[in-house]
């Protein structure tokens, strides 16, 4: 076999549903496992090596001619061909079926391996039977000795442990094994503690796409791609939020922001001027711009983080600036994550406290936070996959561990509103892909609205419909 | 205009040395209300001036600077510093009229004549606010009846103020009202509004009163932060190179051990300083302290004294009429050392070795924070205002050491400072030239060199308890467990 090559390949495999850009190499002896949420497309990747989709664009090269794949689709398909034997419907003479022996001589390339199988999964009783009186887990066996007896070059296997028996997974686990060396297999799995450890590498399918290719050998890497996939497989539901709150409710009619005709300026330096900007309640934002247009200048003239909001026409959350109101007042309606809030975050605290502090604005925790707020904190920590690290020091935490609670620590309150200035910046593919989800999740399922800046036009965000533009300073 | 201090009575000037309490929370409920709406114009914008004013406005507060005329004109670094974070800048002619509180944030020297300069431009009732007391105790500035005095005293840099203010927190302050200009009785809270405005209050505030804050500020200053530090750099980097260690490392070893130990000073006082050395090294810190002690006592009473005569902000300001003459030459003096000159090895030197190695820099921390203590609680002071002036500010004044050497720390920490360390410098470095004669790389340089690092058990209880017992030490742990009970990051 050589190696199958498959370039920016675009695949449609309904009007709802298509591959996206798939680049992935699969090597003679490779043993990959693909994982992903339901819907993913991990299915389709499989069938599309099987020869099923309609490719649009991009290449599929170096399938071998001997392809098994053994999937609830395929197994779904033999029903189906079997029932259309069955003709009885216009000869009325009943249709005994096509009995089990029969259908594994047809596709049979190796009678001694076949017969070693059978035995193997315990099959010989039903040779006799008819095929359309086996159980699931029975077809499912039956589809699987065929497989292994046919000699594939390569060996698709999706969710091959799904509806066997104890028995039955020990001994397909025991075939595979003895398989491997000279087959190109893949597995599709739903869950995490099913990969065998015979596997060599590990995929990551994302709403159609490939966006994780890592090898098993690779301990961190895994543990984070378990996280990953812990986040978008699990029932994920964003916590609740605290009720009995003292932050008075804002007018539903206002805009959340209005800055009108704005100016920064350092000395002769002119950062921006005659900015406008209005945010309405659910109305999510996207902010781009080249470095040094003043994208966080400008999120901070709402944050109240750049003094100069004190000299410009700014209305946010029912004040106008430079009234009285306290920056405590503004920031307690704010969710807010930046690389400069990172750098800021210098203090000794740990991890649970961090989220913690996002009821306090604060950096670093200084007051008691109640049962509740712990309580709701926890829950983000389970969410992050970061439940048993709640003692632990921030310091001592990975960047993108540091942002992940950055950001969940920004969330925690259901803020109306959440600044995410490149809240992806220095994050690896896999906290990437971790962030993109959570903060979708948000747009979804929550009354926050988002304004989201960024540089990766990847990284995009389902339900971000405005866009501002800043451009480079004159 | 006469020393204030020496108008009072013994009686009333025991009073007010007595003045140093750690207020309630709760005392802080109202926040910034009484200053809403008001007024609040600075005098001047260097880094205590700049931060404190951008925290009173986040807090909500209206607040305006102004400057020499000469500032505004030529577009100077305090013009900038104003303009650039968005604030009004005007005359005094422009703006103090206006004032409801007027902030004086210059340094000290500049105070008569900025204080001269305004008062008469201030409407009837309106407020002054220190930083410092010197102005009012030392020089005796008579400030117009009608108008309230008071003190808002951020106990550290204006950097670290306006970083704390932004994390939600604050940093301990000393306030203070000055009796004899309080006309409405307004004075404590305009004060506790104002370091409600900076944070403070989250912090921990001190009720305390201008001289309270003056005498204390100063005999800190002067001996154990300053004076001490400078003098056992000196000393030891001396001893270390007439005893054949590398210059670098020796110079490494100084400017980096004094930050090293009093952080553990800062976390748990003298005892977690000398705690972190082994039972021999400790017995011998113990006991060199002991003996530093007795051969500095007269050196601090006599500086004492010279502070509370007013003989030694005399003198200081003789030299101010005088161009700094002295000052500046002590400071280029002090610029020409060889500690000033060495350059630093790039050898590692690990956390604990600073302790294994600086034994006698030990030993000097210790002498200096307890002789300084116990100066100033025998005076009349407070142990918590004596707390603060000498253990509590030791780990700031060894961070500037750490980061800039002598020269830099002396031209950065107030002039009262720096000319207070100088004193004390030129007085201890005779001082302890025979102490200094006796010692040896064992307790500086290399370490103890033992074999056995046994001790007697009679004798580590004895110093354990000594240590544990000393009253700097009991106050220390109620006032960190003040701060660390309110500062709850675990």
């Amino acid at each position: 076999m050589d190696t199958i090559c498959v370039q920016q390949c675009t695949a449609k495999f309904n009007a709802d549903f298509s591959l996206d850009a798939i680049t992935w190499n699969i090597e003679p002896g490779q043993c990959w496992v693909i994982l992903g949420a339901n819907g993913s497309g991990k299915s389709a990747l499989g069938a599309l090596l099987a020869g099923e989709g309609e490719i649009q664009s991009g290449s599929l090269t170096g399938l071998p001619g001997r392809v098994s794949i053994v999937s609830l689709e395929a197994q779904a398909k033999l029903i189906q061909a079997e029932r259309d034997k069955d003709d009885s419907d216009i000869t009325d003479v009943v249709f005994a079926g096509t009995l089990v022996e029969e259908m594994l001589e047809e596709s049979c390339v190796d009678p001694a391996l076949l017969a070693k199988l059978v035995q193997r999964f315990n099959l010989t009783p039903l040779l006799t039977r008819s095929f359309r009186h086996l159980s699931t887990g029975e077809t499912r066996k039956l589809m699987l000795v065929q497989a292994l007896a046919s000699h594939p070059e390569l060996l698709i296997l999706d969710e091959p442990f799904e509806g066997l028996d104890v028995r039955a997974v020990e001994i397909l686990r025991e075939c595979l094994v003895e398989q491997n060396r000279s087959t190109a297999l893949l597995l599709i799995l739903n869950r995490f503690d099913e990969i065998p450890d015979f596997v060599t590498h590990m995929a990551l399918l994302h709403q159609g796409a490939l966006v994780q290719q890592i090898a098993a050998n690779d301990p961190p890497a895994v543990a984070q791609l378990a996280q990953l996939l812990h986040l978008q497989t699990s029932d994920i539901r964003i916590p609740e939020m605290e009720t009995d709150v003292n932050v008075a409710a804002l007018a539903p009619d206002q805009p959340l922001v209005e800055i009108r005709n704005a100016r920064i300026a350092y000395g002769d330096n002119l950062v921006f001027e005659h900015l406008n900007w209005r945010i309405e309640p659910g109305q999510h934002w996207q902010l781009s711009g080249p470095n040094g247009s003043g994208k966080t200048c400008l999120l901070n003239l709402i944050t109240g983080d750049n003094p100069q909001c004190y000299n410009n026409d700014i209305f946010v959350f029912g004040y106008q600036r430079g009234q009285g109101e306290s920056i405590w007042d503004i920031k307690q309606h704010i969710g807010y994550v930046s690389s400069g809030l990172q750098w800021d975050y210098r203090v000794s605290v740990s991890v649970l406290n961090v989220i913690l502090s996002g009821f306090y604005d604060s950096i670093g925790l200084y007051q008691t936070a109640s049962d509740r707020q712990q309580e709701i904190a926890r829950q983000w920590l389970g969410l992050l996959g970061m439940s048993q690290r709640a003692g632990a020091s921030f310091q001592q935490l990975s960047f993108g561990d540091q942002r992940l609670l950055l950001i969940a620590r920004a969330m925690v309150k259901h803020p109306p509103l959440l600044i995410l200035d490149e809240p992806c910046l220095g994050l690896d593919d896999m906290n990437r892909q971790l962030v993109l989800a959570l903060i979708e999740k948000v747009c979804a399922e929550t009354d926050t609205t988002v304004v989201y800046v960024n540089h990766h036009a990847t990284d995009r965000i389902e339900g971000i419909d405005h866009y501002l533009a800043l451009d480079q300073r004159s | 205009m006469a020393n204030y201090f020496n108008t009072l009575s013994l009686r009333e000037q025991l009073a007010q040395l007595g003045k140093c309490e750690f207020m309630d929370p709760a005392a802080f409920s109202d926040g910034v209300s009484v200053l809403k709406g008001k007024k609040l114009v600075v005098i001047g914008c260097g880094s205590q001036g700049l931060n404190q004013g951008l925290n009173l406005r986040d807090s909500g507060l209206d607040v305006s600077y102004t400057l020499r005329d000469s500032a505004i004109k030529e577009q100077r670094q305090s013009w900038k510093n104003a303009t650039d974070n968005g604030f009004t800048v005007g005359t005094y002619a422009e703006l103090i009229p206006t004032a409801d509180l007027v902030l004086n944030l210059t340094p000290d020297k500049q105070h008569t004549a900025v204080v001269t300069e305004v008062v008469p431009l201030m409407k009837k009732n309106a407020c002054l606010a220190y930083s410092h007391g010197f102005n009012i105790v030392e020089e005796g500035m008579q400030i117009r009846d009608d108008i309230t005095v008071i003190m808002v005293a951020p106990k550290c840099p204006g950097t670290e103020v306006r970083e704390e203010y932004k994390r939600g927190f604050g940093v301990p302050t000393l306030i203070a009202v000055h009796e004899k200009n309080d006309p409405q009785g307004q004075g404590l809270a305009i004060a506790k509004a104002y370091a409600a405005g900076t944070g403070g209050h989250k912090a921990g505030v001190l009720m305390s009163s201008f001289i309270a804050e003056v005498k204390s500020d100063l005999m800190g200053e002067q001996t154990i932060l300053c004076g001490m530090l400078q003098t056992g750099s000196l000393l030891c980097f001396d001893k270390m190179v007439a005893q054949g260690i590398a210059p670098g490392y020796a110079s490494k070893l100084v400017q980096y051990g004094w930050e090293t130990v009093t952080e553990a000073l800062k976390y748990g006082g003298v005892t977690n300083m000398l705690d972190r050395l082994s039972n021999p090294a400790k017995i011998k810190a113990f006991d060199l302290a002991a003996e530093l002690k007795d051969i500095m006592r007269p050196l601090y009473h006599k500086h004492m004294d010279d502070i509370m005569s007013g003989a030694f902000s005399s003198g200081m300001m003789q030299d101010w009429a005088n161009d700094d003459v002295s000052l500046l030459g002590w400071r280029k003096e002090t610029g020409e050392s060889a500690f000033e000159n060495a350059t630093n090895t790039d050898e590692e030197i690990k956390e604990q070795e600073y302790f294994d190695h600086g034994i006698l820099m030990v030993a000097m921390v210790k002498a200096g924070v307890e002789l300084a203590y116990e100066t100033m609680t025998a005076a009349g002071i407070k142990a918590e205002s004596a707390y603060y002036e000498s253990l509590h500010e030791t780990p700031l004044i060894a961070n500037t050491i750490a980061r800039k050497k002598l020269f830099e720390m002396n031209s950065t920490i107030s002039d009262t400072a720096e000319y207070g360390c100088y004193l004390y410098n030129h007085a201890c470095l005779p001082l302890l030239a025979d102490f200094m004669a006796g010692m040896n790389t064992d307790v500086i340089g290399h370490g103890l060199s033992l074999q056995d690092t046994g001790v007697d058990n009679q004798r580590l209880i004895e110093v354990n308890a000594a240590l544990r017992s000393h009253s700097v030490e009991i106050i220390g742990q109620t006032l960190r467990g003040y701060m660390s009970a309110m500062k709850k990051i675990v």
